[in-house]
C-alpha cells in the first residue's frame, strides 16, 4: 500500500532567481504532484503576482498543447522565507509541472535556469531585473538560461552563459530537448562589445553660446565628479548646462554598462539591450521620498540609484521639501544607498554627480544685470534659508549663470564642442585614477583632508594664500576642504603634479564667485 | 537701581502714562530742574492723558505684575542700564536736540564714553559697491577714534557697524524697538558683537515692538547724538532722508557719497549733494568739515591735528601681465566674462582666476552675476 502511494508521488525541482535590491538569489521551483483532490497551492512566501500565476499557469499549459494534471499539486520556492513577487516564476513553474507529470524529458534542466512571465496562451513576456539573474546564472555554474525573446540581448552580453531565447512555452519545451534544436534558439549577440558610438546624446555643448565661465566649471566639475550648483535668473541656461554635462562625461565600460542596466531592468521591463548612455536624471520636484531614494513594499531603485553613473540634476532646487534634500546626505557620501523593509536590507548604488540648479530668490532676478529684483531682501534671505544647509556643504562648486544680452546670443562664434572637452575630460581622470590606484577613492572629490594636507605639506607659500582667502571669505573647514579638492581638478585637468597658486584662485572662484549674493545674505 | 531720577522718570512714563514729549515740555518750562519737573508730575494726580503704552490699554500678565513692576525685574536681571536726561553722562549733543528722550536705555557704555562721533546711514538693500564705500569710510573713521552710529538695520548699516568696531572709536547702535528685542532677527550676532566696543541704546521702554511708525523717531536720535551724517546709498523716499531732515533740522553736518548715476540707490545721495550736502570721497572729506568747528573737541577725540594726518595709501599693490591687462580692460562700467574673453583673448580659466585675486586684492568687485568693474 504504502510503496503505491509513493509511486503515485511525483517531485520535481528546477531553478530560477528572486530579486533582493539589484541582486539576483538562486530560487528552487520545487514540484510536488500527489494523488488527492485536485488543487494548484504555491508556497514560500508568494507575492500576489506570483500566486496569481497558477491560473497563468494552467491556461498556458493547456493552449500550448499540454495536459494539466488533475491532481494535488504543490508548488515550493525555497527558500521559503524569502518573499517573492514578481510574475517571472510562471515559466518555471509551468515547466517543473510538465516535468514532474512525465510530459516532457529532464535531461537538461541541471544545467538551465529559467524565468518568464506567461500570457494565457503560452506565449512568454518580459520579466524585470533579467541582467541580474544573469550574472547570478554565470556564478552559479549555469550553461543555460532561458529567457524572453524580447529582452534576450539584454543578458548577451554576460559571458560564458547561453542565453535561450524562446517566445512561448512551447518553444522552450522544444529548446529544452537539446542539441541542434536548442541551438535555434541560442541568442547569437552580433555585438559582442559595447559599440563605439560618438553621438550617443542629441545635444552637444556647441550649442550654448556664451556662458563660458559656466561652461569652464562644467567641465571641472564632471573632471573631478565634484558637486555642482548653477545660480542663475530664468531663462539664463540652467538646465541647457546641466543637460549638456552629461555628454562630456566618459563613455561607460562594459562593467558600468551591466551596472547601469541592472538598475534600469529593475525599474522597466522593456530593456533590449545594454544601456551605453550615462544615465541623465532630471526629476521633478514633485517627486515624493520614495521616488527620489526608492523604497516601496519591494523596494525599488528611485532616482538617484537611477542616475548612478550617470548624472542627477535637481532642477528648481529650492522647490524640492527640505528633509528630501537632507535624505541625500549619506547617499553623497557612502555612494549607495541602504533601505530595509520587511526585515531584509536592500543596498542599491548610486554613484552619481549632483547637479542642482536654482534661482537666486522668489522672483529670480537678484543680481541681474537687466531686470530688477522685487523681493525684499528678507524674502532673499528667506528663500536661501530653505535650501542652505549640510547638503548644500557638500557641494563643492556654485556657480553664477547669468542671462545672456542679445548681442552674443547673435553672434555666431563658434563655442568648443562637447568631444574636445570630452577629451580633456578623459586625460584628466586617467591622472586621477592613475594617483589613486589601490586606493578607495577614485575622483578628487571624494579625496579627504589628510591626503590633501601631505600634499600641501612642503609648500609655504599657498599655505599662507590658503589662510588669506578663508579669512577673506570667511570659509569654514569644508569651505576650504572643497576649494582645495577643486583646485586639485583644475590642475590634473593642466596635467601639473602639483597644486600651484593661481589653480586654488580659480578654485575659490567657483566657491565664493557668486560674492554678490553671499555677502548679501549673511549680512 | 542707583538712578533715582531715572526711576522716577520711568514710573511717570509708564505708571502715569506721560508722553515723552509732555515731560520735555514741562522739563523746558522748568529751566531743566529735574527735581521740579519730576514733582510736578508726581503731585499732580488727574493728569489726563492717554498715553497707551505698546497700543495695549491692560498691561498686565498672568503673574499679577504690571507692566512698571516688568519693565524694573527686566532691567535688573538683564543689566541694562538707562540714564535721564539729567545725568551729566547723557551726551550733551543730544540733550540739544528738539525733543531729547527724557531716558535712553543702553547696553555697552559707549555711549557714556563718545566724545565725537558721526552718523553712517543708508539703504538696506545697498549694492556691492556700497558696502565697499561704508566699511572703508567707518573702519576710516573708527581708526581715527571717532564713534560710528547707525541703526543696526541690514544692508549700510550692518556694515557700518561691523567695520567701525574694528578701530578705537567703536560703535553706537540706536534701536527702533525695546531694548529686549532684537530686529532685524538676521542681526542678532551684531547685537552681541556690538557690545565688546560700543553700544546699543534705545529709547523705546522694553516690550515695545519694531512698529513702522517707530523708525522715524528713531532716526532723530542718530542724528541728534552725532555732529554729521554721511549718506550713503539712499532712494529718493528713504530712512536715511528722513535722517537727514532731522539732521539739517539740528544743525547737523550732511554728507553724501556720490554713486553710480544709473542706480536707483545712488539717487537719493545725489539729490542731497544738489541740495548743498558735502561730497564725500573719504574720511578726511569728512574730517575738513569739522576741523573748522569742532577743532577742540576733535583734537581731544583723535589726539592729533586732523589737518596733520596723512591720507593712507589704500593699494599699492602692483599688477604685471594679464592681471594689469584685465584690471585696465575692465572700467567702472560692468564687464562680463565672456566680454573679457573675447577682448583680450585670454583663456576663461585664467581670466577666472585673475577676477579673483583681484576682486581678492580689492581692486574690483562683481557687480551682477559674471559682471565685474572696478572699485578703484
Amino acid at each position: 500500500m504504502r510503496k503505491c502511494i509513493y509511486n503515485q508521488c511525483m517531485f520535481f525541482r528546477l531553478d530560477s532567481f528572486a530579486l533582493i535590491g539589484i541582486d539576483a538569489i538562486k530560487v528552487s521551483v520545487e514540484v510536488h504532484i500527489s494523488r488527492g483532490l485536485p488543487e494548484f497551492i504555491i508556497v514560500g512566501l508568494p507575492g500576489k503576482a506570483v500566486s496569481e500565476s497558477r491560473q497563468r499557469v494552467r491556461s498556458a499549459v493547456i493552449n500550448s498543447g499540454f495536459d494539466f494534471p488533475v491532481k494535488k499539486i504543490i508548488v515550493n520556492l525555497s527558500p521559503a522565507d524569502i518573499k517573492k513577487d514578481g510574475s517571472f516564476y510562471d515559466l518555471p513553474i509551468a515547466l517543473s509541472i510538465l516535468a514532474a507529470s512525465g510530459q516532457i524529458g529532464c535531461g537538461m534542466f541541471k544545467e538551465s535556469c529559467f524565468v518568464g512571465e506567461l500570457s494565457l496562451d503560452g506565449n512568454i513576456n518580459t520579466v524585470k531585473g533579467l541582467i541580474s539573474m544573469a550574472e547570478q546564472a554565470q556564478s552559479m555554474g549555469k550553461k543555460f538560461f532561458f529567457v524572453p525573446y524580447e529582452i534576450a540581448n539584454q543578458a548577451s552580453l554576460i559571458s560564458g552563459l547561453k542565453i535561450v531565447a524562446c517566445k512561448s512555452l512551447s518553444e522552450s519545451v522544444e529548446a529544452l530537448a537539446g542539441g541542434e534544436k536548442m541551438e535555434k534558439f541560442i541568442c547569437k549577440n552580433k555585438n559582442k562589445s559595447i559599440s563605439n558610438k560618438n553621438n550617443l546624446y542629441n545635444f552637444d555643448f556647441k550649442d550654448v553660446k556664451g556662458q563660458l565661465k559656466a561652461k569652464r566649471a562644467l567641465e571641472i566639475a564632471v573632471s573631478g565628479r565634484h558637486n555642482i550648483m548653477l545660480i542663475g535668473p530664468p531663462g539664463s541656461g540652467k538646465t541647457m548646462l546641466a543637460q549638456r554635462a552629461v555628454t562630456v562625461m566618459p563613455d561607460l565600460n562594459l562593467e558600468e554598462c551591466i551596472e547601469v542596466t541592472k538598475i534600469y531592468s529593475l525599474y522597466e521591463k522593456f530593456v533590449n539591450c545594454l544601456i551605453q548612455k550615462r544615465p541623465f536624471r532630471n526629476p521633478h520636484h514633485t517627486i515624493s521620498r520614495v521616488g527620489l531614494i526608492g523604497g516601496g513594499i519591494s523596494p525599488r531603485p528611485g532616482e538617484i540609484s537611477l542616475a548612478h553613473k550617470g548624472l542627477l540634476f535637481l532642477d528648481e532646487f529650492s522647490q524640492f521639501p527640505k528633509n528630501f534634500i537632507e535624505d541625500l546626505r549619506q547617499p553623497l557620501e557612502s555612494r549607495e544607498v541602504i533601505i530595509t523593509r520587511n526585515h531584509m536590507s536592500y543596498s542599491f548604488p548610486c554613484n552619481f554627480m549632483l547637479i542642482v540648479a536654482t534661482n537666486p530668490c522668489y522672483c529670480g532676478y537678484f543680481g541681474d544685470e537687466s531686470k530688477k529684483c522685487i523681493c525684499s531682501l528678507r524674502e532673499v534671505r528667506k528663500f536661501w534659508k530653505k535650501i542652505s544647509g549640510p547638503v548644500i556643504d557638500r557641494i563643492d562648486m556654485r556657480v553664477t549663470v547669468a542671462r545672456l544680452s542679445e548681442s552674443s546670443f547673435i553672434k555666431n562664434e563658434c563655442s568648443e564642442g562637447s568631444n574636445q572637452i570630452k577629451n580633456r575630460i578623459r586625460k584628466c581622470i586617467n591622472m586621477q585614477n592613475l594617483r589613486f590606484q589601490g586606493k578607495s577613492v577614485s575622483y578628487n572629490s571624494e579625496i579627504g583632508i589628510n591626503i590633501i594636507s601631505e600634499w600641501l605639506k612642503n609648500d609655504k607659500s599657498i599655505r599662507e594664500l590658503i589662510c588669506t582667502i578663508s579669512r577673506k571669505y570667511n570659509l569654514t573647514a569644508r569651505g576650504t576642504v572643497s576649494i582645495l579638492k577643486v583646485s586639485r581638478t583644475i590642475a590634473d585637468l593642466e596635467e601639473s603634479n602639483d597644486i600651484e597658486e593661481r589653480h586654488i584662485i580659480e578654485a575659490v572662484h567657483y566657491r565664493v564667485g557668486s560674492n554678490n549674493l553671499d555677502s548679501s545674505i549673511c549680512i | 537701581m542707583k538712578n533715582n531720577n531715572g526711576k522716577k522718570i520711568l514710573y511717570i512714563l509708564v505708571e502715569r502714562k506721560v508722553k515723552p514729549s509732555k515731560f520735555i515740555e514741562i522739563y523746558r518750562i522748568n529751566h531743566g530742574d529735574i527735581n521740579k519737573t519730576l514733582d510736578y508730575f508726581l503731585k499732580c494726580e488727574n493728569l489726563k492723558l492717554e498715553y497707551r503704552i505698546n497700543g495695549k490699554k491692560d498691561n498686565h500678565t498672568g503673574d499679577g505684575k504690571n507692566y512698571y513692576q516688568r519693565v524694573i525685574d527686566f532691567i535688573l536681571k538683564n543689566k541694562v542700564g538707562f540714564i535721564d536726561i539729567s545725568e551729566d553722562s547723557y551726551p550733551d549733543i543730544l540733550r540739544q536736540i528738539y525733543l531729547p528722550p527724557p531716558l535712553l536705555f543702553f547696553k555697552g557704555n559707549k555711549i557714556k564714553e563718545a566724545k565725537f562721533s558721526v552718523a553712517i546711514v543708508g539703504s538696506r538693500r545697498c549694492t556691492a559697491y556700497g558696502r565697499e564705500v561704508t566699511g572703508y569710510i567707518s573702519r576710516n573713521l573708527s581708526e581715527i577714534g571717532i564713534t560710528v552710529v547707525s541703526g543696526l538695520a541690514v544692508g549700510i548699516d550692518s556694515c557700518a557697524h561691523k567695520a567701525a568696531l574694528e578701530g578705537k572709536g567703536g560703535s553706537i547702535g540706536v534701536m527702533g524697538c525695546g531694548i529686549d528685542i532684537v530686529y532685524p532677527p538676521e542681526n542678532r550676532f551684531l547685537y552681541e558683537d556690538i557690545l565688546s566696543n560700543g553700544s546699543i541704546i534705545t529709547e523705546f521702554l522694553p516690550e515695545t515692538p519694531p512698529l513702522k511708525s517707530n523708525f522715524p523717531i528713531r532716526n532723530r536720535i542718530i542724528s541728534g547724538l552725532c555732529r554729521g551724517v554721511v549718506v550713503i546709498e539712499a532712494g529718493e523716499k528713504s530712512g536715511a532722508a528722513i535722517t537727514c531732515e532731522m539732521a539739517l533740522k539740528q544743525n547737523r553736518e550732511v554728507f553724501a557719497v556720490p554713486g553710480n548715476i544709473f542706480n536707483p540707490m545712488s539717487k537719493g545721495c545725489h539729490k542731497l549733494i544738489k541740495e548743498g550736502a558735502k561730497l564725500v570721497e573719504s574720511v578726511d572729506d569728512i574730517l575738513e568739515e569739522f576741523s573748522q568747528c569742532y577743532k577742540g573737541i576733535l583734537k581731544l577725540c583723535v589726539g592729533s591735528d586732523v589737518n596733520n594726518r596723512k591720507p593712507k595709501e589704500r593699494h599699492n599693490t602692483k599688477l604685471c601681465g594679464n592681471e594689469l591687462k584685465v584690471y585696465e580692460f575692465i572700467g567702472y562700467k560692468a564687464k562680463s566674462v565672456e566680454e573679457i574673453v573675447r577682448n583680450l583673448r585670454i583663456e576663461v580659466k585664467e581670466v577666472l582666476s585673475i577676477l579673483t585675486s583681484l576682486e581678492i586684492k580689492q581692486l574690483i568687485k562683481e557687480d551682477s552675476f559674471n559682471k565685474y568693474s572696478r572699485l578703484f
